[in-house]
């Protein structure tokens, strides 16, 4: 990795996955910042450039869509790449990410830390599409 | 009886008394004196006075019997008379009153018959209206004849409006977006869960049973519809569905965390902690996730039962799919000491229409099974073939196999087959009835043979996208998905 690490926001209001996920990042090389709700998220946003943004969908106040059609209506040549984090059974949700400028989504439920981790890397320095996320067995 | 009296001939005595007096006795006054013609004169008047009173006296009965009989047609069935004139109009009289005797008789025994017929119907019609399912009785025509009052509820109209109308412009009954019995009411007789569309579009969920009327020329019946209101049952169910989907989603948070937290240690540790504590560690992990698939499934089958779950076909490419989720799962069939064999296609596949985060649901839970049911040394191969219209896919093992007669249930919800395999395997019995509505929604289809000690076979195609505009055109669905992107039932 480079001597300036990546940047990631990671807006999440669950408390022990934004715990979980922000260590394992932080351990993966990144710098990481944390936002637990969609207000703040967008504020953090205004005031700070990241490379990529990990956003839940479900929020309190402002959802996870919402901060996302806002951020591209401000500025909607940014190059920060977005990943939704998602939860099962949101697929029109996840659609409507996509056309708001979303790259990928995860389910919480089915990838670990470490494989969110190996999502962000590809998504930031691979050039492989991310792969279907692999269903509960 | 009165009847036994004998009949009276004095009438004719009369009527030759009556002669006597206006003919004769003028004349045998003129015998024995000589009248005077002012006395025979007055003679003349006296006799005619004297046979007209004669005549009235006669003929008094006779206004009493046209009184009687009047009196008894209007009503009064009580009214006797009493004519003791000694003569026939006396055995006239009595016969009227033999007459009125009877008929005051039958028409009690009438009135008493209509009472007890208004009082049976009434009895009907109260256990009828007391019934709480709506019957409709339909004429040969299939015209209304009947309704009762949970009918009328139901369909939101008053049998006066209805009585006598073609029942198929009153009622409309779907299942699904079908309309059911459209022309064919009372063919057959049938019972069914169908929706319910009365007067101004109200809509209620019923099960509807028909029955065949042998009717009768007088009652024209021919067909009886029973409606029974599923409105309650609805939203019980709906209840239950909301219930499991709310629990399931709080669930799934904390065990998200959990799965997480511990991959997190399990990874970090792996070399710091001893094997035993890494086991018992590995084993917790296990079991969260597993309990991360069961709550998956019962979403899925949450959203199946809402008739929610969206699929959105595309044109995929679908050894990529295939081989990206076997790939996922060869670590665990390793883990086992199963082989598992993804045979390479002869040819290029061609696209399918299918939804890739559904159809590797479906992998997945074809391949684990595989997995599962099959012990170490064995082999789980999967093999593809194309046909014209549909590829298929083929998931064998070399398992404990499926005993016969569990094979017809395999794809019901809640299905697992109950013998020594329980305590081996790991299912929730979920997993095969989402996989075959999934499959299904793809228009695909989803078999499996099996034999026990030799393994199983699950089959399942999906169909192809042909660029042949003859089979676009037929097939509705493939157009429609190819036009709009992607197609969201």
């Amino acid at each position: 990795m480079g001597p300036t690490p990546k940047k990631i926001l990671l807006v999440e209001d669950e408390d022990f996955i934004r715990e979980l996920y922000t260590r394992q990042l932080t351990k993966a090389g990144f710098a990481v910042k944390s936002a637990i709700d969609g207000q703040s998220g967008l504020d953090t946003l205004k005031t700070e450039q990241f490379d990529l943004l990990l956003l839940d969908i479900m929020l309190p106040g402002m959802n996870g869509l919402q901060l996302l059609r806002e951020f591209k209506t401000q500025n909607p040549n940014s190059p920060m790449i977005t990943i939704l984090l998602t939860n099962l059974g949101q697929e029109a949700v996840i659609k409507e990410g996509f056309e708001l400028g979303a790259q990928a989504y995860l389910i919480k439920a089915s990838y670990t830390p470490d494989q969110v981790v190996n999502e962000v890397k590809n998504a930031l320095f691979g050039n492989q599409p991310p792969p279907n996320p692999t269903a509960a067995q | 009886m009165e009847q036994t009296a004998k009949p009276k001939k004095t009438l004719h005595l009369k009527i030759i008394l009556i002669t006597v007096l206006a003919v004769f006795l003028p004349y045998i006054l003129g015998l024995l004196v000589h009248p005077t013609p002012m006395l025979y004169f007055f003679a003349a008047i006296v006799s005619a006075i004297l046979s007209a009173v004669t005549l009235f006296w006669i003929l008094k009965p006779l206004g009493i019997l046209i009184k009687s009989t009047r009196d008894f047609s209007d009503g009064k069935l009580n009214l006797r008379t009493d004519i003791r004139s000694g003569d026939e109009f006396e055995d006239v009289g009595n016969s009227f009153n033999l007459m009125a005797d009877k008929l005051s008789k039958t028409i009690q025994t009438l009135e008493s018959d209509r009472a007890i017929a208004i009082s049976e119907k009434n009895k009907f019609n109260e256990i009828l209206s007391s019934i709480i399912d709506g019957i409709i009785a339909l004429d040969s025509n299939k015209n209304v004849i009947f309704l009762n009052k949970a009918s009328e509820e139901l369909i939101n109209y008053r049998e006066a409006e209805v009585r006598g109308k073609p029942i198929d412009q009153i009622i409309h009954l779907f299942s699904g977006t079908d309309e059911i019995l459209p022309k064919t009411y009372c063919m057959t007789s049938f019972n069914q869960t169908a929706k319910l569309i009365g007067k101004e579009g109200k809509q209620t969920k019923v099960n509807l049973t028909t029955s065949q009327v042998g009717g009768t020329v007088q009652t024209n019946m021919s067909c009886i519809l029973t409606l029974h209101d599923l409105s309650n049952e609805e939203e019980l169910e709906q209840m239950k569905l909301d219930f499991v989907s709310m629990a399931s989603h709080e669930l799934k948070t904390p065990l998200t965390n959990i799965v997480g937290y511990l991959s997190v240690f399990l990874n970090e540790n792996k070399n710091s902690v001893s094997k035993e504590s890494f086991d018992l560690l590995n084993k917790a992990f296990t079991a969260a996730q597993q309990l991360q698939t069961l709550i998956a499934n019962l979403l899925n089958v949450n959203k199946i039962e809402r008739e929610q779950l969206s699929v959105s076909p595309e044109p995929v490419d679908y050894f990529v799919i295939l081989s990206k989720t076997v790939e996922d799962l060869r670590s665990q069939a390793n883990q086992k000491g199963i082989v598992l064999v993804l045979i390479p296609p002869t040819q290029n596949l061609p696209k399918v229409l299918a939804d890739p985060l559904r159809l590797g649901e479906v992998i997945t839970n074809l391949l684990s099974n595989a997995i599962n049911y099959t012990s170490p040394g064995g082999k789980v191969e999967i093999a593809t073939e194309v046909f014209p219209t549909e590829l298929k896919t083929a998931i064998s093992d070399t398992g404990v196999g499926i005993p016969q007669e569990a094979l017809p249930h395999l794809f019901s919800k809640f299905f697992r087959v109950s013998n020594q395999l329980q305590k081996t395997s790991k299912g929730t019995g979920l997993g095969l009835y989402i996989a075959k509505s999934i499959i299904e929604k793809l228009h695909g289809k989803i078999w499996v043979e099996s034999e026990v000690g030799k393994g199983s076979k699950f089959s399942f195609t999906l169909p192809l996208i042909i660029q042949s505009k003859g089979i676009l055109d037929h097939d509705k669905f493939v157009s429609e998905a190819l036009q709009s992107g992607t197609l969201n039932y």
